[in-house]
């Protein structure tokens, strides 16, 4: 149950000014505006007013009509979403913005189950995903669209290809070989328990035997289908001449298991399939909860590779269209593109003009308008059209595709971390194989009849279990201990960067503030009103979907609606139109009152103005997110540098920094501006972290040591980073480090107790002097000292936190207050 | 050690019993979304069912 302390009943956002009142089961709640208001009186009048019982997180702000939603009805663009069933029934998959918590999914099954025709609909919160099932004729896909935009979510139709998606096999696969080593490590532990107990208490031969049998039955299965990946990638990596991080495991897993083989051949000595299995267990888990991380951000990259379209409308000689495939283009084709079309290839735009969203690019959702002559971006939609467009770059060159390999480049050059742990696990390998070879050689010499026993003595207690789980055990629980808490690892690689992190830098807009802008203050001219101004303002931002003018069409969300004429916007000037036989002009002060004088004062602010001068002005206010400055203090605490590098204006960004208390910032940084600052903070010596929401943050958190990004922000920059904090709260970032050095100390004991132990007991199995079934002993209890040691992680901090009140970590109560 | 006779078969048995009807879960769907199931019985106005 939620109620968000004194905000709005939907969204959590504060109340400003006077509130609207709903009835919800009988009691009235504020809401904050219009959209919220009819959101609720939907959802109830839908008979869907458990969702405010069972959500844990508040609302998306429902978002102005979406006019976009209308070209899904054409068939041929419907056509590459929509999958026909037999049946008459079509399929679909949506990518949903908006999901937060699981009372958001009761609420979309349930007002999609609702909807006439719809027969089947599942969502699945982690993947942010619904797959919808109707029948043809009884709804159609924009209907569908328009109920998830009334609740306030924004649903994006994917490619029909992400119906059967290979991402689900690889998730099913993964439990599948998890599970049968789980159960294979604990039945074979069950028989090899007998033979432990058998040391102490003798068996004869022949039921030893049995067992040892038994174990391998149990252990091959694991072996040959869990452990297969670990051989896949040994295979890869040898055939690609590296010492790959899976060659170690995969000779470990090989060699254990072929020595128990053979000891149970000759019917002697010691057989290790418990361990074997235990072991590929344990280092399966750890690849699970990677994987699910993986699969988490990786669906949201995957919606922006799908974005081009497969085929596209070419204009012939003799001016006919015809349907190709995008890959059939050609460099100086002509192009059409249809209203709610996606543009197929990049281009320089012929027909006179059109509007395009490039909101997946660009992060920014303000549709932006095009003149003949300049630049379409392959991916971005066609808001209102038709578009004829010249192709100038095609397939591999285009922008779209330059930032997909910009991406997989910076992903590609990172892993220097990792390496440096290949590196040292091939070094051990290696050591252990020249050991072994030493002590076959020594024994050869000496008894050839225990070399064998030897030899395998020292491969076994060297090998599997402290040193291999040293590091996956660690990370294992420092990812499950984070994702808890909202901080999702992408790459495991990166808990120990931030650990050993100096400096962090935060963007100012949509990180540190909220991303939407409030109306703060509005001051008049000519004997106008607050409210007029207001009323005036709203008519023309209304059309256009600029924060700022979003801002201030919420601000009067319940005044009276006039519509403009002949609206006309200029991309991040302003927007103009008449009403009446008066000709408006809103925006900045150098297009309002264009050839008319402009003042300071007008810095930053909107300005509403006619043909006879300024009428009024709008100032615009950000909201810091709540708890930004205790998470500021928190890392400052921590010894780390905080820097602000903003693309905004000096007097913006110094007042937020002066709030934060944060003295070193940088303002009107340009994306290549901001690299260029923390490449020479890099060069100085410094391990940074950036944190970022939008796109053009995007390079920088590529650059960065590690890259933090909102959940809420740009899919791109989610697809540049390291860590995704799903909470969208800043202060969990001082304990995700606390945590994440807490995990580099915790291996680090694990390591150094994996070395005593091989240290001492490698040297005791070379001689021969290791009893089976004390090696036995002596690596399982080592083993479950290193996972024991490794489980301590976050231990301590949450029973620090649970110990003060005050220091709640839930969703809910930080954004209540 | 006539005990074994019977107890290993049906370690086996049961092993292998598990094994399937996890295969079978996850071949089913059961896996895919572990959230969700967990608010149904909070829902009081489920009018699908009969004598809900």
């Amino acid at each position: 149950m939620t109620a968000p302390g004194d905000g709005c009943w939907h969204c959590g956002e504060p109340l400003r000014g006077s509130p609207i009142h709903v009835r919800v089961a009988d009691i009235s709640r504020s809401v904050c505006c219009q959209g919220c208001g009819a959101a609720v009186e939907w959802i109830v009048q839908l008979g869907l007013g458990d969702y405010y019982r069972l959500r844990t997180v508040t609302a998306p702000r429902p978002r102005p009509h979406d006019a976009g939603l209308d070209a899904w009805r054409r068939p041929e663009i419907a056509r590459h979403v929509v999958r026909d069933l037999p049946g008459g029934q079509s399929e679909t998959m949506l990518l949903i913005e908006g999901v937060r918590c699981t009372g958001c999914v009761w609420l979309i099954e349930r007002a999609l189950l609702g909807a006439p025709g719809v027969i089947d609909a599942k969502v699945n919160a982690a993947a942010r995903r619904a797959r919808v099932v109707w029948r043809g004729g009884a709804a159609t896909l924009p209907q569908l669209l328009e109920i998830l935009s009334r609740a306030g979510y924004r649903a994006r139709p994917l490619d029909s290809q992400a119906l059967d998606d290979a991402r689900r096999r690889e998730a099913r696969d993964a439990l599948k070989r998890l599970l049968v080593a789980g159960f294979g490590a604990m039945q074979s532990m069950m028989f090899a328990a007998v033979l432990y107990l058998g040391a102490i208490e003798p068996l004869d031969e022949s039921t030893r035997g049995l067992f040892r049998w038994l174990g391998f039955l149990i252990a091959t299965p694991v072996v040959f289908y869990s452990a297969q990946p670990f051989f896949a990638g040994a295979a890869r990596s040898l055939a690609a001449r590296r010492l790959g991080m899976d060659v170690p495991v995969a000779i470990a897993i090989a060699a254990i298991y072929a020595a128990s083989l053979v000891e149970a051949l000759r019917g002697g000595g010691h057989v290790y399939f418990d361990s074997v299995s235990m072991f590929v267990f344990f280092l399966l888990a750890g690849r699970h909860l990677e994987m699910r991380a993986r699969h988490r951000t990786g669906d949201l990259t995957d919606a922006l590779a799908r974005l081009a379209p497969p085929y596209a409308l070419r204009r012939c000689l003799d001016g006919a269209l015809e349907r190709v495939g995008v890959h059939e283009l050609a460099v100086g084709d002509r192009v059409h593109v249809n209203e709610g079309g996606l543009v197929p290839a990049d281009g320089v735009l012929e027909s006179s003009h059109c509007r395009v969203d490039q909101a997946l690019l660009t992060g920014e959702s303000a549709a932006v308008r095009r003149s003949r002559g300049e630049r379409l971006i392959a991916g971005s939609v066609v808001e209102d059209g038709p578009a004829e467009l010249r192709v100038d770059r095609i397939g591999k060159d285009t922008t779209l595709a330059g930032i997909a390999a910009l991406v997989t480049r910076a992903q590609a050059e990172r892993p220097r971390l990792a390496r440096a742990g290949e590196r040292a696990a091939a070094r051990f390998v290696a050591r252990v194989l020249a050991l072994t070879a030493v002590t076959i050689a020594a024994w050869s010499l000496v008894d050839p009849s225990r070399a064998f026993t030897a030899a395998l003595a020292v491969l076994v207690v060297s090998c599997p279990c402290a040193f291999a789980l040293a590091v996956p055990s660690a990370i294992t629980r420092a990812l499950a201990v984070l994702a808890r808490r909202g901080v999702l690892v992408v790459r495991p690689d990166a808990i120990e960067t931030l650990a050993g992190a100096t400096h962090v830098v935060f963007d100012k807009t949509g990180t540190l503030t909220e991303p939407v802008l409030a109306v703060a203050g509005i001051e008049t001219g000519r004997g106008l009103t607050r409210e007029a101004a207001l009323e005036l303002a709203a008519t023309l931002a209304r059309e256009s979907r600029h924060p700022a003018a979003r801002a201030i069409a919420v601000a009067a969300s319940d005044r009276g609606m006039s519509a403009a004429d002949n609206v006309r916007s200029e991309t991040g000037r302003g927007i103009e139109g008449t009403l009446g036989d008066r000709h408006l002009r809103l925006g900045r002060a150098d297009f309002a009152l264009e050839g008319k004088a402009v003042s300071p004062r007008h810095d930053d602010a909107v300005v509403l103005a006619d043909d006879s001068g300024e009428l009024a002005l709008f100032r615009l206010d950000e909201r810091l997110r709540p708890g930004t400055r205790a998470a500021i203090d928190a890392l400052r605490a921590q010894g780390l540098t905080v820097l602000i590098a903003s693309g905004d204006s000096a007097r913006r960004v110094e007042a937020v920094a002066a709030q934060l208390g944060v003295r070193e910032w940088r303002a009107a940084q340009l994306p290549a501006d901001k690299l260029a600052w923390l490449a020479a903070l890099q060069a100085a010596g410094a391990c940074v972290i950036a944190i970022g929401d939008g796109v053009n943050d995007a390079p920088v958190l590529a650059g960065a040591d590690v890259a933090v990004a909102l959940a809420g922000g740009a899919e791109l920059t989610q697809a540049t980073s390291d860590i995704v904090l799903t909470g969208e709260r800043l202060e969990v970032l001082a304990p995700a480090r606390e945590i994440a050095r807490e995990t580099l100390a915790t291996l680090r004991q694990n390591h150094r107790w994996a070395l005593v132990y091989n240290l001492a007991a490698m040297p005791l199995a070379a001689l021969g002097l290791v009893h089976p079934w004390l090696a036995a002993a002596g690596m399982s209890a080592s083993s479950i000292a290193v996972v024991l040691n490794s489980l301590r992680i976050g231990r301590r901090r949450e029973h620090e936190l649970t110990a003060e009140p005050g220091a709640a970590v839930t969703p809910r109560s930080a954004r209540a207050t | 050690m006539n005990a074994l006779v019977i107890m290993i078969p049906l370690s086996l048995a049961l092993v292998a019993g598990a094994v399937w009807a996890f295969f079978w879960a996850v071949d089913n769907d059961q896996f895919e979304d572990l959230e969700t199931p967990g608010l149904l019985p909070l829902d009081d106005t489920n009018s699908d069912e009969p004598g809900a």
